[in-house]
């Protein structure tokens, strides 16, 4: 029988426990698979970051495109 | 300025005052050590400064870097340069946001500070499950991690009595939004001109009004402030637009918290799904590019399904006009925030009104004045922005160097906070009626058909000479 004052923190643990699994065994195994692994390499080569939030977090701003200067003398 | 009584009986400003002051002081420290240390060389040249002026806050805030299997490696950038310094300085810019809060709204300072240190430290390990190599690839942001870190917390040892004084996460998440306003330029709504404009601004409100729509009145989801979240998540982009717009219609914590994990798992399935799907079917580069920057939610994954569609077709374009369509909807996050906001004053928190209050002035009680602090920030960088190519590139330095960084660990730690407050229970109902999860999945088809229809005509056929020569 665990007292009612461990039981959180060991949840806890066992919680912390899974997660370093995943991040620290799982996951790297998995993107060890060919795949993923070209997946990764090619966006890495392109300098994406796939987790940005927002435009400012990219690695290269967007740059606008020759033709979208045009485009806004087509706009009134 | 609106004032609250604290517990201590000491006045302090309301917490969206106290947002907008930290937050707006906060831009303006970072413009004013930029133009300090402005360039005696080049000053105008993009080439040059590609991101701007070198800003020399940005030396004094970092997050944890990519990392493959071991977390140490998040302690290094790319070129080998230690970032442990910048991270420790980051904790600090939030612990020092917290206290600057809580003093500005009349509690306490020294009570908050251990909690608002362990927060930090808590944000930086968010920041850390983030920033490993797979999760960074397949574009699973901090702000779920910083929920999971959160819920962990919260619903196993609880809320230490230390702790609760720097639990302020709408604060924080407040704050944040204010900063985030300097990112927002208007200016870069104009970036892919008129087909630009058109795939964004005609598809994007449209799906967001039909998308609430259908939420509140056909599949009769009882709580609105859901449905706009998930709406504006679906049809804007991302995470960002969530946090803006259930800022703006003060959805509960549970709600944005659902909306969160649902875009960052549809724009997974999207991210690897669309850019095949394309060329299979055949879809013109340019219009492909376009439809991904118009339907995929987050920034990070749609330059990697355009780059991934790009690089198949060997052609540039797609990941360029991916890239940019997608920051035309970032632009328009404080316009489409601002909106909400008056919506949700004047129509949908309607109460009881006092016989000499006018429906303006009741519409102004309830109005979230943050959202004035965001706007302002927005207008007055993009003013500076468009000035010339020196302060284009002025506002471009601070915001990448710092205000981004920082905004960055404010929603961190503030979704930290939510996770905490967060009850595993409360999220139950939501999940078991898979009403939501419907609503995501009709949206985003809606999204999807009136994106491509859009794209083809602006990409595809109406400017079609132009945007190939």
């Amino acid at each position: 029988m665990i007292h009612p004052r461990l039981a959180g923190p060991l949840r806890l643990a066992a919680c912390v426990g899974i997660v370093a699994l995943t991040w620290l065994v799982v996951l790297p195994r998995v993107g060890r698979l060919p795949p993923i692994a070209r997946h990764v390499r090619a966006m890495e080569k392109a300098e994406v970051n796939p987790a940005a939030m927002v435009y400012t977090e990219l690695e290269r701003l967007p740059l606008r495109p020759d033709w979208a200067h045009e485009q806004i003398m087509l706009w009134p | 300025m609106p004032h609250d009584v604290t517990v201590s009986g000491r006045r302090g400003f309301h917490e969206d005052t106290a947002a907008i002051v930290v937050g707006g002081l906060l831009v303006a420290l970072a413009l004013a050590v930029g133009w300090n240390a402005r360039p005696t060389e080049n000053a105008g040249s993009r080439k040059a400064f590609p991101k701007g002026w070198p800003n020399p806050l940005a030396a004094t805030i970092d997050k944890p870097q990519t990392w493959d299997d071991s977390p140490t490696q998040s302690l290094s950038d790319k070129k080998g340069k230690p970032v442990t310094v910048p991270i420790l300085l980051g904790m600090a810019w939030v612990v020092g946001v917290l206290a600057g809060g809580t003093a500005l709204r009349g509690r306490s300072v020294p009570s908050v500070l251990p909690g608002a240190a362990a927060l930090a430290l808590l944000g930086g390990l968010a920041y850390l499950l983030a920033a490993q190599k797979l999760v960074n690839h397949y574009n699973l942001e901090y702000p779920l991690w910083a929920l999971l870190v959160g819920l962990l917390i919260g619903n196993t040892v609880g809320v230490p009595r230390w702790l609760a004084p720097a639990l302020q996460g709408e604060f924080l998440i407040k704050a944040g939004l204010v900063v985030f306003g300097a990112e927002v330029l208007f200016s870069r709504l104009l970036e892919l001109g008129l087909p630009g404009l058109l795939t964004s601004w005609v598809v994007t409100p449209l799906v967001l009004v039909a998308t609430y729509w259908f939420g509140v009145y056909r599949m009769k989801i009882p709580s609105k402030s859901l449905c706009m979240v998930i709406s504006a998540d679906m049809s804007v982009c991302g995470v960002s637009a969530a946090i803006a717009t259930g800022a703006a219609c003060k959805a509960k914590k549970e709600e944005l918290s659902l909306a969160i994990g649902l875009s960052l798992v549809f724009t997974v399935a999207m991210m690897v799904a669309m850019p095949p799907f394309i060329q299979w079917a055949g879809i013109d580069p340019i219009v492909g590019g376009a439809w991904l920057g118009g339907t995929i939610d987050a920034t990070g994954a749609v330059v990697a399904a355009g780059e991934m569609l790009g690089k198949e077709l060997d052609d540039k374009r797609p990941a360029e006009v991916a890239a940019t369509v997608k920051m035309i909807q970032n632009s328009m996050i404080g316009i489409i925030a601002f909106a909400v906001a008056v919506y949700w004053a004047g129509w949908v928190e309607t109460g009881s009104r006092g016989p000499r209050t006018s429906l303006a002035a009741e519409a102004w009680d309830r109005f979230p004045k943050f959202i004035l602090g965001f706007v302002a920030t927005s207008v007055v960088c993009s003013f500076l922005f468009t000035r010339s190519p020196e302060n284009s590139l002025w506002v471009d330095g601070a915001t990448l160097g710092f205000t981004s960084r920082l905004r960055g660990w404010l929603f961190c730690v503030g979704f930290v906070c939510m996770g905490i407050q967060t009850v595993f229970r409360e999220l139950a109902p939501y999940l078991a009626s898979g009403r939501p999860l419907l609503l995501y999945v009709l949206g985003q088809c809606l999204n999807l058909a009136l994106s491509l229809a859009m794209a083809s005509l602006t990409f595809g056929w109406l400017f079609r000479k132009v945007v190939e020569r």
